[in-house]
């Protein structure tokens, strides 16, 4: 991500008039102040509160009780079902991320051609973006449905055995990866199509002339050229990822156990509404906002760490870029 | 309070280059690759088909072996029951509005102050752009338990500012926008305007709002998206006002044994979106893709 | 299929409570009536005045067999509007009053409160109107007393109407028994139970004849037998002075190993709770009983009927309990204090808990009346469309026999807790056949001390 802003010319100031130079000296503030006045009382006040909260034996219906200093992250740092949590999180979100990707640069791939109907295909593929993670819930919840679901039928005609979606641990994450899959996966290949239609002819051309195959050009030139694009699309899937919740709630209707009965798919977000809006603990549930924050927090520094070393190696980045400057 | 990971876009999606017809490899044979997205097609839509077939089948039709290849006559049936235990159209009323009022205040905000992070020049500018930078992987929607609490001081539980209040302002937005116009707006340009002795507001409106439109529609297309599909936070404050994703599992929690129900409900929520769809694909599809030309 | 089934059942209930009306009329005014239509009048006339309406929201859970009522309460009382939302179970219910409790707004003027998760409810029972300010004193004899006492918070204050309790007999399915070459009408049924002395041990031992004749399951899940068994205890969950009383309850202990080593020989179908692929496994036969307190069989007829099935499908429900008297569930209907206009709130609530409307609720729903003039009521004794299904089966008749000597167990603060989310998972493990009886009591001990601990 590019941070580097552009050099104005030197300005000339002096025959200006006193209330235009207050104009020109106040009215930047004016306009980012509405952003950074909302920002701090809707984002910063809440997450700075929740840690209060979290200090606190607070409950839902009776409110405050007693302050407990960091008992409360003590207790969810020693709790099974906290890091129960953080596992299938994890699960379900390399479990999505990573098929996706590949899916996605296939896909982007098979784009990239020359196409008849460009526009039709290029649509089809993000038609689930336009269903919600509710309906995308709804519909695939009853297709996996573990004894009379549309998939298990299927798998149940071609000799196999039905499989446990929603009460093993595995088949519900991948139950719920194939969620998240459908509905951003073609998103995805659109961005990555973007930057395969940006990467050089001429580096194309040149490797067929020393004889490279279509495979070897694929790995060799487009791969290395979109890896900035692929690491902004893993960022971003990042941190949705981690906080995935609709999907794992809606998905089985009548549980009485949410994220299934041995918390196979419970992840944090979930875990968390479950602490404070059915176990009425609103304290442990704000100790585990805060860190599932500094998890999140954690990984975006990485993330940044690794996108900073690894996206000055695509060719011709840098170079694009500079041109652009005036 | 979503799930959606939020659209990429990092800079100006400014057309550098013409477009290539066609990439510069090609993989398999012609058929093949009309194979591979044939079934993508069938991938992406059937599921979708599917929820139509059933929710247009009574509900016998969800214990058959495998699913009727036609959708069946009960699709008003089903829908007239969506409508009878859900204020279907109360909730898509409160989506629009929603969506709608969260969409202007961040495209609006967004823009004022990319406007100001990108071309004006005021003391404090860097490091104020370093804390938008630092607070876009901060995931605030982790603050819903404060923001539960205040809403319940405030008395607004219930009402649709409840949930419209906690995403006025996003840190990507302002990103966003400000990354965009860096490179957009000639600095020359606004520096002329000034120069004419035009006011600061003047130039924002003369020359950063007319750049910014472009950008400012993908801003506001997928703050819409996201506000729309939102469902963690609306399902606490407004479960008696409810948006049209809250709806949607009041439907499913209300009718879990009458399922056709639940998917013809599914398919209705999917209506609107889906008509845009059609309206605007093609610029949603360059939206995606212009958002997101260098990551 | 759907609209027809509603308007038939329309039909019915609409002629049932004609018929009730003329009943009530005939049996003359007791305690409460006299007083409830003046209070809906005196409401009526001030909003025929000003030409106002009030709407009443109501939300219930389950399948409670008000919602026929509702239409009939309007028509009634002009200038009343009533909105209602139901909420698939008790659970979700519990949920959904939680974070509208806790956020301060948006509970209903009339909210469902489940016997499981009463006792949460009293640890805020000043945010519920004292209905004794509406009357319930006066009428506090007409329901049974255990129900009203249920009510009562410390302060003696009443907060809640009763609708229905749930006594528990046993539905079976008498194709499947017959095919098995078992005993298969209602009282012979009972009998190879072993009658007023009925044991889990026996209905365990049946239940693997059963498997072993056919090789199907016996009973659909574990989660509910086991809510049956540990409900009809003496003690719970916690100790009558609430204590939790698990780990050391070797009663408890010794009902969990019966019921997972039945899981382990097969005679659990591993269902998914309340969801029954859709109603499809009450009627292609892959289990022949299940434990039924009465508002669950209003539950069974809404699957049946989901699945594809209808009466000829084969359920009865028999005067048998294993292991004595037992009951699941049953509820009161409460008014919020934030109700903005909790006379008539009251006023509803009172009307819709009244001995007639329970007849129709409970012909509708099965819900039994916990109302003792409703109890003796033909509507409740006699057939209805509910007893169709069961085989004709005198259900109001049976439940009200399954009833006797059923006594209120004492629920803690956490008990709706314990058994969705402790014994919940270790349900699951037996009746998946991941554990033995030990490692899945373990289990359920140490989510305990996880969770409520």
């Amino acid at each position: 991500m590019h941070t580097t802003t552009a050099q104005s010319p030197p300005t000339r100031l002096t025959w200006r008039q006193r209330l235009s130079r207050a104009d020109v000296r106040y009215s930047p503030y004016a306009y980012v102040a509405p952003f950074f006045i909302l920002f701090a009382v809707v984002g910063l006040f809440p997450l700075g509160y929740t840690f209060v909260v979290a200090l606190n034996d607070w409950n839902l219906l009776t409110g405050p009780g007693e302050w407990v200093g960091l008992a409360n992250f003590q207790r969810e740092l020693t709790d099974k079902l906290f890091w129960n949590s953080i596992f299938n999180t994890f699960s379900i979100f390399l479990l999505s991320a990573i098929p996706q990707l590949i899916a996605a640069t296939a896909i982007a791939a098979i784009l990239d051609q020359n196409l008849r109907a460009k526009t039709f295909w290029r649509l089809s593929v993000i038609v689930p973006y336009v269903v919600t993670p509710v309906a995308v819930t709804l519909i695939f919840g009853n297709m996996f449905g573990e004894r009379y679901g549309l998939i298990n039928n299927v798998l149940s005609t071609i000799g196999m055995d039905p499989v446990m979606w929603k009460s093993e641990t595995l088949p519900s994450h991948l139950a719920i990866a194939a969620m998240v899959n459908w509905r951003w996966t073609g998103y995805n290949a659109l961005i990555l199509l973007a930057a395969m239609q940006a990467v050089p002819r001429e580096l194309y051309e040149s490797a067929a002339i020393d004889g490279a195959g279509a495979v070897k050009r694929f790995f060799a030139i487009t791969i290395p050229s979109i890896r900035p694009t692929m690491i902004f699309v893993v960022i971003t899937a990042t941190i949705g990822g981690l906080q995935i919740f609709t999907e794992p709630k809606l998905f089985d209707a009548s549980a009485s156990i949410p994220g299934g009965p041995g918390r196979e798919y419970q992840t944090t977000v979930l875990y968390l509404w479950d602490l404070a809006f059915n176990r009425q603990e609103f304290g442990r549930a704000s100790a585990v906002a805060w860190l599932l924050f500094l998890i999140i927090v954690a990984i975006g520094l990485i993330n940044f760490q690794l996108s900073r070393s690894i996206a000055g190696s695509g060719p011709g980045r840098q170079k694009r870029r500079r041109k652009e400057k005036p | 309070m979503t799930t959606t990971a939020p659209p990429t876009a990092a800079t100006a999606p400014v057309r550098r280059r013409r477009r290539r017809s066609g990439a510069g490899i090609q993989t398999g044979p012609r058929w093949f690759v009309y194979a591979m997205l044939g079934a993508l097609f069938v991938g992406s839509t059937y599921p979708l088909y599917w929820s139509f077939v059933m929710g247009s089948s009574d509900k016998t039709a969800l214990v058959e072996m495998f699913p009727p290849l036609l959708p069946g006559s009960q699709f008003w049936a089903n829908v007239s029951e969506v409508f009878a235990t859900v204020p279907f159209w109360k909730s898509l009323g409160n989506s629009m509005i929603v969506s709608s009022v969260i969409t202007i205040s961040v495209v609006f905000f967004s823009t004022l102050a990319g406007y100001a992070f990108a071309k004006l020049r005021f003391r404090g500018r860097e490091g104020l752009m370093v804390f938008v930078i630092a607070t876009l992987a901060v995931p605030t929607q982790l603050g819903i338990i404060p923001l539960f609490m205040l809403m319940k001081e405030f008395g607004w539980t219930g009402s649709l500012g409840a949930v419209i209040v906690p995403t006025l302002v996003t840190a990507f937005g302002v990103f966003f926008m400000r990354q965009y116009l860096v490179d957009v707006i000639p600095d020359e340009l606004v520096e002329a305007a000034r120069v004419d002795g035009a006011s600061m507001i003047r130039t924002f409106l003369n020359v950063g709002l007319p750049a910014a439109r472009p950008a400012m529609a993908i801003l506001g297309l997928f703050t819409f998206m996201t506000a729309w599909t939102d469902y963690l936070w609306p399902l606490l404050v407004v479960p008696q006002n409810p948006t049209l994703q809250v709806a949607l599992s009041q439907l499913q929690s209300a009718k879990y044994v009458d399922y056709s129900i639940v998917l013809a409900g599914a398919v209705l929520a999917t209506l609107p979106l889906l008509v845009l769809f059609v309206i605007a694909g093609k610029q949603l599809v360059s939206g995606i893709m212009a958002g997101a030309v260098k990551g | 299929m759907n609209t027809n089934r509603r308007t038939r059942f329309a039909a019915a209930v609409s002629g049932l409570a004609a018929l009730s009306l003329l009943v009530s009329a005939c049996s003359g005014p007791a305690a409460g009536e006299t007083e409830e239509p003046n209070d809906t009048n005196t409401t009526t006339g001030e909003n025929g005045g000003t030409g106002e309406e009030i709407t009443l929201t109501v939300t219930t859970f389950g399948t409670m067999g008000l919602d026929d009522l509702y239409a009939q309460y309007e028509e009634a009382n002009p200038g009343i509007k009533i909105e209602a939302t139901n909420i698939d179970t008790g659970g979700n219910a519990l949920t959904d009053w939680q974070t509208k409790q806790a956020s301060g707004a948006g509970l209903p003027d009339v909210q469902a409160v489940e016997e499981g998760w009463l006792s949460k409810v009293m640890t805020v029972s000043d945010s519920f109107t004292d209905l004794r300010e509406y009357g319930a004193d006066d009428i506090s004899g007409n329901w049974v007393d255990w129900k009203v006492a249920q009510a009562t918070d410390a302060e003696g204050r009443i907060i809640g109407y009763g609708t229905d309790i749930g006594p528990q007999g046993l539905c079976f399915n008498g194709s499947l028994l017959e095919e098995a070459g078992l005993a298969s009408d209602r009282e012979g049924f009972a009998e190879l139970l072993g009658g007023d002395d009925a044991t889990w041990e026996n209905f365990f031992d049946v239940g693997r004849q059963y498997h072993e004749a056919t090789g199907k399951s016996w009973y659909d899940q574990s989660g509910f037998v086991w809510n049956a068994m540990v409900n009809q205890l003496e003690e719970g969950y916690y100790t009558a002075d609430g204590e939790l009383n698990i780990v050391d309850n070797q009663e408890l202990k010794d009902r969990w190993t019966l019921l997972a080593n039945a899981a382990a020989d097969g005679l659990s179908d591993n269902q998914t709770q309340w969801d029954w692929g859709g109603g499809q496994a009450f009627v292609d036969g892959s289990f022949a009983v299940a434990v039924c307190p009465g508002w669950m069989l209003g539950v069974i007829k809404g699957q049946i009927e989901a699945g594809g099935g209808d009466a000829s499908t084969g359920w009865d429900f028999a005067d048998v309990f294993p292991g004595g008297p037992a009951n699941w569930g049953g509820t009161f209907l409460t008014v919020p204090t934030t109700s903005e206009h909790p006379a008539e709130a009251a006023a509803l609530a009172e009307w819709l808990t009244a001995a007639e409307q329970q007849v129709a609720a409970f012909q509708a729903a099965g819900t039994f009346p916990s109302n003792l003039e409703a109890q003796q009521d033909p509507g409740v004794t006699g057939q209805s469309e509910l007893t169709a299904t069961f085989n004709d089966a005198p259900v109001g008749e049976i439940l009200g026999s399954r009833a006797e000597g059923v006594h209120a167990q004492f629920k803690g603060p956490d008990d709706s807790v314990i058994q969705e989310q402790v014994f919940g998972a270790a349900v699951k493990e037996i009746d998946a056949g991941e554990t033995d009886a030990e490692a899945s009591w373990n289990t359920a001990v140490e989510l305990l001390d996880t969770i409520v601990g």
